[in-house]
């Protein structure tokens, strides 16, 4: 084989192995939080989505935003409406939004379900008679 | 009588026409259990995951399974079926659809769907609707001309038949197999089937979720690509939202269309199937 042909080695080996592994080593450290956090979501999942009792009409709120919502969600003038016919207060309305399990989000103008939400509309429509 | 009124009717026309005994109205809904909460008065409830599929293998139902539904929900030779659900009426399309496959014609979606009908006030009762004891009309042998199968969509992407496909910018990226919320609905692989235009079946509607006008949905997806005067394939994830999309083509514009019901979660997880990604057709 000719020289011309072999692939350059690096200017310093040494330097650049330690930052290869200098590198592998951030990857493993987050690889291992993204696992952490994948099992904890999981364990959450698994868990009743209720493990804190909420009242009917907070479950209430969350049906009418689904159902008057659809795929889109509702506009802010209809969130506001829906608050009120629930008996809420303007500001006690910010609470859907707030935590990581929150189960509303505004999105594009609107208030739509997150997921956490869709999975307590469905726990309370599962125990509707 | 325009497509469009053969096809779909508003709040005032099915309120007006709640009593008429040949009017059969199905709500078919993504969460079933929704209906608990009120239906249209007389409307049944079709569970799309029992009474819209076969119960074991992947694939729509059998004629004996639909003539039992039709026999519970009393759909005779002179019926008019309307159907209606939530999130836009995509389950409700699928089940236009399949009834359509089945050889049923005089079929009606309620515009709007179910988030229509209650923001617009209009009554909802919790009453249990019983089985119809009429006649049932007998189910036609299921036809094909609706539905594309996955060498039909191979055979298009070979022949550059037009794919559309109607999921988000982000599955048709294959940035996700599968929108928030739809875990158990993804594919082994993400992307989209190559040369398919990304045509997101929401540019249908309205913000309140209402299909818009002729001309405007004419605009709307020549502005994606779509050629209105030629055949086209639609496909989404499990062939619901792209029901939605056939309905919009071929019911609304006169569009021939076909439904790929396989759609991602097939194609995407077969062994050696061409796949893009990213966000040109390919």
């Amino acid at each position: 084989m000719s020289s011309s042909a072999r692939a350059q080695p690096p200017e310093d080996p040494e330097h650049a192995l330690a930052s290869i592994r200098s590198e592998l080593a951030r990857i493993r450290t987050a690889a291992g939080r993204i696992e952490r956090g994948l099992a904890e979501l999981e364990a959450g999942a698994a868990a009743s989505v209720r493990a804190r009792p909420r009242p009917a009409r907070y479950l209430q709120v969350l049906v009418d935003v689904y159902d008057l919502g659809g795929r889109h969600g509702v506009s802010l003038e209809e969130w506001a409406r829906i608050g009120a016919a629930r008996g809420y207060e303007r500001r006690g309305l910010g609470g859907f939004f707030t935590g990581v399990r929150a189960p509303l989000r505004h999105f594009e103008g609107r208030v739509v379900l997150t997921v956490f939400g869709e999975r307590l509309v469905d726990e309370y429509l599962a125990e509707l008679p | 009588m325009s497509r469009r009124e053969l096809s779909l009717v508003d709040g005032d026309w099915l309120q007006e026409r709640l009593e008429d005994p040949e009017l059969v109205i199905c709500e078919v809904d993504e969460r079933p259990l929704i209906y608990r909460v009120g239906h249209i008065p007389g409307a049944h409830c079709l569970d799309w995951r029992v009474d819209l599929q076969d119960p074991v293998a992947r694939d729509l139902p059998d004629g004996d399974s639909i003539a039992r539904l039709w026999q519970r929900i009393g759909l005779g030779e002179h019926s008019t079926v309307v159907l209606y659900g939530d999130q836009s009426n995509w389950h409700a399309c699928f089940a236009y659809w399949l009834f359509k496959l089945y050889g049923v014609e005089d079929l009606r979606i309620l515009d709007g769907g179910r988030q229509a009908w209650v923001r617009q006030g209009r009554p909802l009762n919790r009453e249990a609707v019983p089985e119809s004891g009429r006649a049932a009309r007998v189910p036609a042998a299921i036809g094909e001309r609706y539905r594309a199968r996955w060498r039909d969509v191979l055979a298009a992407v070979e022949h550059g038949t037009q794919l559309l496909d109607v999921r988000t910018t982000a599955e048709y990226r294959g940035e996700v197999l599968a929108e928030a919320g739809y875990a158990d609905e993804g594919a082994q692989r993400s992307g989209h089937i190559p040369g398919a235009l990304n045509v997101p079946w929401d540019i249908a509607l309205d913000e309140d979720g209402l299909l818009l006008d002729e001309d405007q949905l004419r605009v709307r997806l020549a502005a994606r690509g779509v050629d209105l005067e030629a055949p086209a394939i639609t496909y989404c994830r499990i062939g619901e939202r792209s029901a939605h999309t056939w309905f919009v083509l071929h019911e609304l514009l006169g569009v021939e269309a076909r439904n790929y019901d396989g759609s991602w979660v097939e194609w995407g997880s077969m062994i050696g199937m061409p796949i893009a990604t990213g966000e040109q057709p390919g």
